[in-house]
């Protein structure tokens, strides 16, 4: 599966260097969604996500005929998204959830549920509103592996690829993160 | 398998990351030690969590808004423009701007100019003199004026 998508991501890469016009907007297609989640949990609100995720696919449009082949596609375009997203937050004016320009009510109004309990879709909510309140308070660096590996699935070696550390690293932040996040959940259960 | 090193392997346990041996390692740990089997449950269900946690999607028209941007950004600015070149017209009207305040004050220096009620008369024909003393006109007119006493 991995060798397959592998394979395919090499050959959309052969077409746009061979100036195939119809291939970067397959490799949009293909990682919009992905790279978009990574901007919205990074950034906290839609707009700048939107921005961000359009930023990332413009400067891998200008990067493709550099890319080597020996990293994946989707790793590389993380890279740039996280990297991206970081730039971002560097901003003086950037206002994000994380600043609590906005509040929740927008995450919570577009938490999609196929399940018509309204309990359910309570509890469903209240839960991601926890997730992403705890989410928030923890460091930079924690909350992007975390994001990373809970949120887009990657593994270990992909996350030590997107973020240009080793796997070592990976691991002890990740385990750390995650004991950071279970004492953020705790304070905000008990202040409830 | 001492516990420090169990705690160590839980979150690669749970992302399974571990190799066969070290499964089977932990895993025989964890039916031992209930301190360590009750840390793994809670990062365990901290995992859980995120199971739950939305995933959004990039809006209708993403796709054909990333490809007009790439487009209006090729045409206006070619390549990559760096920073410093989008202010350059700015930058080159403020310094003629500059050049011209510099060269004003400069030239002002170089004439003693009178006061500003005396500029009008500093120019008036009045004053204009066509034969200065020692220029032809002026020694004419002066020997014609002798020649008129005469």
């Amino acid at each position: 599966m991995v060798n397959a998508n592998k394979a395919d991501d090499l050959s959309l890469i052969k077409r746009f260097k061979a100036s195939d016009a119809s291939a970067f907007d397959e490799i949009i297609l293909k990682y919009q969604d992905r790279i978009y989640n990574v901007c919205r949990y990074m950034l906290g609100n839609a707009q700048d996500a939107e921005d961000a995720a359009q930023d990332t696919f413009i400067k891998a449009y200008r990067n493709l005929r550099n890319f080597r082949p020996d990293s994946s596609l989707y790793t590389w375009l993380y890279r740039i998204a996280v990297n991206t997203c970081l730039d971002y937050k560097k901003r003086p004016f950037f206002a994000s959830i994380y600043r609590g320009a906005r509040g929740d009510d927008e995450v919570m109004n577009e938490l999609p549920s196929d399940d018509p309990s309204p309990e359910r879709i309570y509890e469903s909510k209240q839960t991601c509103h926890v997730l992403r309140m705890s989410l928030k308070q923890l460091s930079e660096k924690f909350r992007t592996v975390l994001i990373l590996k809970e949120i887009e699935g990657l593994s270990y070696e992909e996350i030590a690829e997107v973020l240009d550390i080793s796997i070592g690293i990976v691991k002890s932040r990740i385990s750390r993160a995650r004991e950071e996040l279970k004492q953020q959940l705790k304070k905000f259960m008990e202040q409830k | 398998m001492r516990c420090k090193k169990a705690k160590e392997l839980i979150s690669p346990y749970i992302d399974g990351e571990l190799s066969e041996g070290e499964r089977e390692s932990f895993e025989s740990h964890m039916k031992d030690c209930g301190n360590c089997r009750s840390e793994f449950e809670e990062t365990r269900n901290v995992h859980n969590l995120f199971a739950g946690a939305e995933r959004f999607s990039a809006t209708y028209g993403f796709s054909t808004r990333v490809l007009a941007n790439l487009e209006t950004k090729t045409r206006r600015n070619g390549l990559f423009v760096p920073l410093f070149a989008r202010f350059a017209g700015v930058v080159a009207v403020l310094m003629i701007i500059g050049i011209g305040i510099v060269s004003g004050r400069f030239i002002g220096r170089s004439f003693s100019f009178q006061k500003p009620g005396n500029i009008a008369a500093f120019f008036s024909l009045d004053t204009f003199n066509a034969t200065p003393p020692d220029s032809v006109g002026g020694v004419y007119l002066a020997m014609t004026e002798v020649n008129n006493d005469k």
